[in-house]
């Protein structure tokens, strides 16, 4: 063999073993996606094909199989009754369809109640009085009724030991109503909050959803001054946040705004005596992030230092609560900008500092309706959707619980 | 981003060892290097559906993606090959766009809303091709195979997003050399196998671009017909019955 040959066989041999090399360190380069699952993020818009129908997501849950239901007022334009009836639709982890069910109660509320298996929603009949709704998770089917003789139901709350708690309107004595009921939806207190003014028709009109959406709300706290629930209802001309004992439900303080054009929008228990709220006035969106509320005493909203959020809509739906992850607690307030994005504030629990804001853009108006922490310490946002800019449809985003821990 | 240092760590030694090696005699000898181009026509592989809809009345939304004729996308790369008797290794890096478009319906009592959304994918890609040549003077006609690593291009397409920025694929050659003399001409035809899903499952969803859609996971497959020119750095081949003295 001749030298040149030999240089050729070594030269063919050196860039072998380059390329085999180069091939290995390529290889090396692709990206794994297989810890990826479709449950742990995903978006889906709820469509249904009568564009004479709009639809109001209300609550979700998440089951113990990881899938979601959630509870939607359907207003349809040809409907002899101007009040919406109720949906419910059940979806996989993965945000498909499993089953959707309609029923004819009217005006669906609030939260989703979820307990020992069964779940329930609080709507009314053509009368205006307040139902439980007990409906078998498994197929949507109806298991059972519960008259709550409370009229015109505007929220309802399932309080951490099981206690329904549920306002209304009294279109009578012209009070909000708050009743109190047992785990098997028996009557346990009652109290009416005189607003001294005829408010039924902005309530009828905030529950056939062609008024002004109110920002009704019920949710619970517990400091050194005692624990009970606080309301955001209509009370002495104005709405506003009332404090109520929690066994007397009796008002021990309030916070307050200029009639019923401004308001508090979301509040949240921070810890002891550290709430955290936002509220809209003067045709603006403000957050206090962690504020030092007396729940036994009366006070103006103005008063307490606030910051504006001017990107939010005019008097924007904000949804408070809280995450617990693995790293620390939070607090998040989910709401919608002028320019169509779904935003959500977090921050620290234990003080005012904004951690993070997460942004999701969308095509067409959306507005947060409700959120839930899931089992894998992410969220569920329920919202809605103008589909086509037309429609009004239920959205369901799942967000991945590595987007709110902060980076090292 | 650290395993992307120790690799372009790793392909700086070779290149430095490359360049070593060259200094070699008879390495340039065996040397060519030209550039080339062509079009390619790409291939979608849905491998599974997503939709960011779903309806409530319990019909279902599907997808399609555009034919592959109708992919008409192009390349421009560098053409580098090495040459040992009937075996040609090939590096062609370059950029190489891909064009396709995905097709969804939305559904009304009244109207059927339709989407088509168009998708441009621009990579940086290194092919690697080994040929085994025939030399039939003039014509040397080849075979081979291919792989490569591509890296998706930035861009302003909100959808590029949805996509993962590696791409690996195998394919399959096939073509001749023309050689003129002073230069030799590559005519070649290809097909890549896309050997994994290219959608990022962690940004699958787009909503906020004018267009609403969730990215299925799919393969990007492609034929491609490529021209290049190319110039060695050996003694020219005589075939011409007019005699050439060096």
């Amino acid at each position: 063999m001749s030298n040149v040959s030999i240089d050729a066989m070594k030269t063919m041999k050196i860039n072998i073993h380059f390329l085999s090399v180069l091939l290995f360190a390529l290889v090396g380069c692709e990206i794994n996606q297989d810890e990826i699952k479709p449950e742990d993020g995903f978006m889906k818009i709820y469509n249904h094909p009568d564009e004479q129908l709009a639809f109001f997501p209300e609550s979700l849950v998440q089951m113990p199989d990881g899938g979601y239901i959630f509870i939607a007022a359907v207003k349809d334009e040809n409907a002899d009754i101007e009040y919406p009836y109720t949906s419910l639709t059940r979806i996989s982890p993965s945000g498909e369809i499993a089953w959707t069910s309609e029923y004819d109660w009217l005006a669906p509320t609030s939260k989703l109640i979820l307990e020992n298996g069964s779940l329930g929603f609080v709507a009314m009949d053509p009368q205006f009085d307040a139902y439980v709704v007990s409906v078998d998770p498994g197929s949507g089917s109806v298991n059972g009724q519960y008259a709550l003789d409370i009229s015109m139901p505007l929220y309802a709350y399932s309080d951490a030991a099981g206690n329904l708690v549920v306002l209304g309107y009294d279109y009578v004595t012209h009070s909000s109503w708050i009743s109190k009921y047992n785990s098997s939806y028996q009557l346990q207190r009652s109290n009416q909050l005189p607003i001294n003014t005829d408010l039924e028709y902005l309530v009828q009109r905030h529950l056939n959803k062609t008024g002004q959406d109110y920002p009704f709300f019920v949710g619970e706290y517990s400091n050194s001054s005692g624990s009970g629930y606080f309301v955001n209802c209509f009370y002495n001309y104005t709405l506003r946040t009332v404090f109520l004992d929690g066994s007397s439900l009796s008002a021990t303080g309030d916070i307050y705004s200029f009639q019923i054009e401004e308001g508090i929008s979301s509040v949240i228990q921070k810890s002891g005596s550290i709430f955290g709220l936002t509220s809209y006035y003067e045709g603006n969106n403000y957050i206090i992030a962690a504020a030092e509320i007396d729940v036994l005493s009366s006070g103006n909203i103005k008063d307490l230092p606030a910051d504006p959020l001017y990107q939010l809509t005019y008097k924007a739906p904000v949804m408070a609560g809280s995450l617990e992850t693995e790293t620390d607690p939070f607090t998040l307030f989910l709401s919608q900008t002028n320019d169509n994005s779904l935003l959500i504030y977090q921050y620290a629990m234990e003080n005012d500092s904004l951690l993070n804001t997460h942004i999701r853009k969308f095509d067409e108006g959306v507005e947060v309706c409700d959120f839930i922490q899931t089992a894998d310490q992410g969220i569920a946002v329920l919202a809605s959707i103008f589909t086509l800019g037309k429609y009004r449809r239920p959205l369901v985003l799942k967000l991945t619980p590595d987007l709110f821990v902060p980076e090292e | 981003m650290r395993k992307k240092a120790i690799i372009l760590s790793i392909l700086l030694a070779l290149v430095m060892d490359q360049a070593a090696h060259a200094q070699e005699p008879g390495f340039l000898n065996q040397l060519r290097i030209g550039f080339g181009g062509g079009v390619n026509f790409a291939q979608i592989v849905d491998l599974e559906p997503y939709s960011i809809y779903e309806d409530l009345s319990g019909a279902s939304y599907t997808n399609d993606y555009s034919d592959i004729f109708q992919n008409l996308g192009s390349q421009y790369f560098v053409q580098i090959e090495w040459f040992y008797k009937f075996f040609v290794v090939v590096l062609k890096p370059g950029t190489y766009t891909y064009r396709f478009s995905k097709h969804s319906e939305i559904l009304f009592n009244n109207e059927t809303v339709e989407e088509e959304i168009p998708y441009l994918l621009r990579y940086f890609s290194v092919p690697l091709e080994v040929r085994y040549n025939l030399d039939l003077q003039r014509f040397r006609p080849y075979a081979g195979g291919s792989v490569a690593y591509s890296h998706l291009l930035p861009s302003l397409d909100a959808s590029n997003e949805t996509f993962i920025r590696s791409k690996f694929t195998a394919g399959a050659v096939a073509g001749t050399y023309i050689d003129l003399r002073y230069i030799i001409l590559d005519l070649n035809a290809g097909y890549r196998f896309g050997l994994h899903n290219i959608t990022s499952k962690a940004d699958r969803f787009e909503t906020g671009s004018g267009e609403t859609y969730a990215q299925d996971d799919i393969m990007l497959n492609g034929l491609q017909i490529n021209l290049s020119i190319l110039f060695s750095l050996q003694k020219q081949k005589q075939y011409s019955n007019v005699e050439c003295f060096y």
